[in-house]
């Protein structure tokens, strides 16, 4: 394995639940208006949601190369054009105002050239995949990985790009990065953007000087669905270790890409599909086994059983671990150790 | 080897900015071949698997002229680029650069792994779009490190198809070397056309 990240004594890790998330952008517009404000970097989206099946940001995000063969050999990828993933728009305002109801000119988004815009984040929202009455689709929340083989961190020649020993949390050094974008070619996730103005490569920062403040991610701690939770991977009494490890509910995005990822998804349950006549196919839910084992990896099926099997034991009256978990009814739960409130910091100058 | 020799010039920095400047008519003009980086040596291993099939490092050669004033030194590069990049203006967008490279010592460093942490260089290099020069140290690869304040004046001029930069400084050095980057070609880091050896330097 081509690799330069030594292991790091801790990882911190994330569980998101697909079942619990209603693609409302909260965690989305939390990272935002916390990272990604400054010159350079309002096309950014740390953190997306999009629709799935779906092509995803940039688009058909999964096609792009990056990340290790089964040999560990790294595979060549690229870096998708700012109009693949979506600019940050400018909006025709002036033509909004200015028109009357005899002549309506709608809000159309403008790209910096005028153009109109091809491709942006989540842009198949909601198109997902399957013929009614058999249609589906999920939500899919992508930050950082913090991957246990980051191909980023491989792929930089000047060590700019690096695993902390501490939490193993990946981070780019901007003071090193020297804007040559072959991590974000490495990355399989597509998940580092190119600042142009700064010409430094950009990415989730896992919002660290929150966690050193005890302060869970934005993106965790304002979801409103309570779809996240976080932890070390290590603590054998907290969620994460309990999803991954004990219940083995929550799995990796594509572990095919081979860079070990530390964001784990509970897989979405689907209701039973209908066949032809009309009657439920009691053999096949409505989102394809196949389609979940390409995102998911083998382990999908049984994670959904285990799941099945704790929701029945539940509408049966009876307790389980992992359903209790899953709700997490004491909200602060989910958060590990990052319980602090914000709010009852105090507040740093901003630099 | 080929010799670059830098006459001493009456007048300012000021005057030779352009590379149109009537003093380069007079310089001397030497052509240094340049080389593809070996690709082996890239410092990393995604690098070296990315770019097994692309074509890299096909700048041919370099025109180089070089002046000196007072402690300055000036060279004007001129080298061929059918189909420039001016600016990084998108993701998979990169500039045309250069660079000339100095043993930091003004004798003798190693050029090949752009100096050792005993014998470092001292590179100043210039970007298409970039608001100016930098000067830089490195002792190997992936090391290159920029200072915060530089000294150095450059300008570059793309004009049917070469690129014309002149770049001044001070340097006491006996030995140089160049480097030449195509954007068209994806080029940056260590993936670029170079001297794959010193030349001498005179200073009039």
């Amino acid at each position: 394995m081509a690799k330069k990240a030594a292991p790091s004594r801790r990882q911190l890790a994330m569980v998101f639940d697909l079942n619990k998330c209603l693609g409302c952008q909260t965690c989305s517009l939390a990272c935002k208006t916390a990272w990604t404000t400054r010159a350079g970097m309002e096309h950014q989206w740390w953190n997306i949601v999009n629709t799935f099946p779906g092509r995803g940001t940039p688009r058909d995000v999964f096609t792009h190369g990056g990340g290790y063969t089964k040999k560990g050999e790294p595979i060549p990828g690229d870096f998708p054009g700012k109009r693949l993933w979506g600019e940050a728009w400018d909006f025709d305002y002036e033509g909004v105002f200015g028109s009357n109801r005899d002549e309506p000119i709608p809000l159309h988004p403008r790209e910096h050239d005028g153009a109109a815009p091809q491709w942006g984040p989540n842009w198949d929202e909601d198109m997902g995949g399957g013929e009614y009455p058999n249609s589906y689709f999920f939500y899919l929340q992508q930050i950082c990985m913090n991957c246990s083989e980051p191909a980023c961190v491989e792929a930089c020649p000047r060590e700019s790009v690096y695993k902390r020993e501490e939490d193993g949390i990946v981070l780019i050094d901007e003071e090193r990065c020297h804007g040559y974008r072959f991590c974000a070619e490495a990355c399989p996730y597509k998940r580092i953007y190119f600042n142009e103005q700064r010409n430094v490569a950009q990415k989730c920062i896992s919002c660290f000087p929150r966690l050193e403040a005890g302060v869970a991610p934005a993106c965790i701690r304002q979801c409103p669905g309570r779809v996240r939770h976080i932890d070390y991977l290590d603590n054998v009494d907290g969620h994460i270790y309990k999803l991954v490890k004990k219940w083995k509910v929550a799995l990796p995005l594509r572990p095919d890409f081979g860079v070990e990822p530390n964001v784990y998804y509970v897989p979405p349950t689907s209701p039973l599909a209908f066949k032809d006549n009309g009657e439920f196919d009691d053999l096949n839910s409505r989102i394809p086994m196949e389609y979940l084992k390409e995102m998911f990896g083998p382990g999908v099926e049984q994670a959904l059983a285990t799941i099945e099997a704790e929701r029945e034991k539940v509408a049966a009256g009876k307790k389980s671990e992992l359903m209790d978990i899953l709700i997490s009814r004491n909200w602060n739960d989910l958060l590990g150790p990052f319980t602090v409130d914000p709010a009852q910091l105090q507040r740093q100058p901003v630099r | 080897m080929t010799a670059v020799t830098a006459s001493k010039t009456s007048g300012t920095v000021e005057d030779l900015r352009s590379p149109r400047a009537a003093a380069w008519k007079n310089a001397a003009e030497v052509k240094l071949p340049l080389q593809p980086t070996p690709l082996d040596a890239q410092p990393s291993a995604y690098v070296q698997k990315a770019w097994a099939n692309r074509e890299r490092g096909n700048v041919p050669s370099v025109a180089v002229r070089a002046l000196s004033v007072g402690d300055q030194l000036v060279l004007r590069l001129e080298w061929a680029a059918p189909d420039p990049r001016r600016l990084i203006n998108d993701n998979d967008v990169y500039a045309d650069a250069c660079a000339v490279i100095f043993p930091s010592n003004g004798k003798d460093a190693e050029l090949s792994t752009m100096g050792s942490p005993e014998r470092p260089v001292t590179t100043w290099y210039w970007r298409a779009g970039a608001p100016g020069p930098f000067l830089a140290t490195a002792t190997g690869l992936g090391t290159v490190s920029r200072a915060a304040k530089h000294g150095l004046q450059a300008t570059g001029e793309w004009q049917a198809g070469f690129w014309n930069v002149v770049i001044a400084g001070p340097a006491k050095s006996t030995r140089i070397g160049v480097a030449v980057w195509s954007g068209v070609s994806g080029e940056r880091a260590g993936l670029k056309s170079h001297t794959p050896a010193w030349h001498d330097l005179k200073v009039g």
